[in-house]
């Protein structure tokens, strides 16, 4: 009986080990791919009563993040800021807008061309003509 | 033939109070779902970091069929709390997933063995969650857009199921004997 407990210990040992090598391998290979050069995106902000605020953002930047600095240092009406977690920014608050889940029981999706986003906002590419929707979004 | 139609209402019988609970099971089974619920909103601070896992290991290795009334009024009330969306979804597959595998290995009574279970279910979270995207694709797209859906999706999230890895394997690690020794007694 034991000597099936210490077999099944080591297979699954075995099997956990090989599942994370597989896995960041993969996430070696497949990451999320940025572009360089100039790009005219859109950024827009859905607020809680769904109006719709776009900005025409020209960037240079790979990551949205990095667009959203340049649009919040050209464009004083918007801004934003959130937490920093072990991979990216978690965004917290737009254009004075805090959705922080714990607190509100809201938060702020991102879609990409109307998509949900794959990504968090550090991570995610930006794409030349690629609209990036922030959307406030509460629990139902 | 009497004795034939009694023995045969008595296996049905038995059947029967196999699947009935007391009012006794009624209230643990409630006991459970809060005790998974209270945990969740304390660890909400942590993303990815659960203990929804190691209850539900729990509750099927010591609770055994009263967990099959746990899994579904637990994932009800995540719906009513949080709201139906996609993740609803896959709640629906995923925590009774976990319940058959737990189930099958029932057996195992050593802690590095649960903590290593839960890691590797912490760790294919995120590509059992890709299945639900990969059916969204193939539905507008057939089997090439579910694929471009699910995959690049389960990829961006690989680095979180690895911290599910780790956050299910320590705390199995950790708890499983203090708590095991708790539920004995029940």
């Amino acid at each position: 009986m034991k000597n099936t407990s210490t077999k099944k210990i080591v297979i699954s040992a075995i099997v956990l080990a090989v599942l994370i090598a597989a896995f960041a391998l993969l996430y070696g290979k497949f990451p999320a791919k940025s572009t360089a050069g100039d790009k005219a995106i859109v950024i827009e902000v859905v607020d809680e009563s769904g109006n719709s605020t776009e900005y025409d953002v020209d960037t240079d930047a790979e990551y949205l993040k990095d667009a959203m600095d340049d649009l919040a240092e050209a464009d004083d009406s918007f801004s934003f800021s959130g937490k920093d977690g072990g991979y990216g920014l978690m965004v917290q608050v737009i254009n004075g807008k805090q959705a922080i889940y714990e607190e509100d029981g809201a938060y702020w999706a991102l879609y990409v061309n109307g998509e949900y986003g794959q990504y968090g906002v550090t991570e995610q590419p930006v794409t030349d003509g690629d609209t990036y929707t922030w959307s406030y979004e509460a629990a139902e | 033939m009497e004795i034939l139609i009694l023995g045969h209402m008595k296996r049905l019988n038995s059947m029967e109070d196999k699947f009935r609970f007391s009012a006794k099971d009624i209230a643990l089974i409630g006991a459970m779902i809060a005790v998974i619920e209270v945990c969740k909103a304390v660890l909400s601070f942590m993303p990815n970091v659960e203990l929804t896992t190691f209850w539900l290991i729990m509750f099927t290795l010591y609770f055994g069929r009263k967990v099959i009334a746990v899994v579904p009024a637990f994932i009800l009330v995540e719906g009513i709390i949080y709201g139906m969306n996609t993740w609803w979804i896959m709640y629906l597959y995923i925590w009774p997933l976990l319940v058959l595998l737990t189930w099958l290995f029932r057996k195992e009574d050593s802690a590095l063995f649960w903590a290593i279970f839960s890691g590797i279910f912490g760790l294919c979270f995120g590509a059992l969650c890709s299945i639900t995207y990969f059916f969204i694709g193939f539905s507008s797209g057939g089997i090439a857009a579910g694929f471009n859906t699910a995959f690049p999706w389960w990829i961006a999230g690989i680095m979180w199921d690895m911290i599910h890895c780790v956050g299910n394997f320590v705390l199995m690690l950790f708890l499983y004997k203090p708590i095991r020794n708790v539920m004995k007694r029940f």
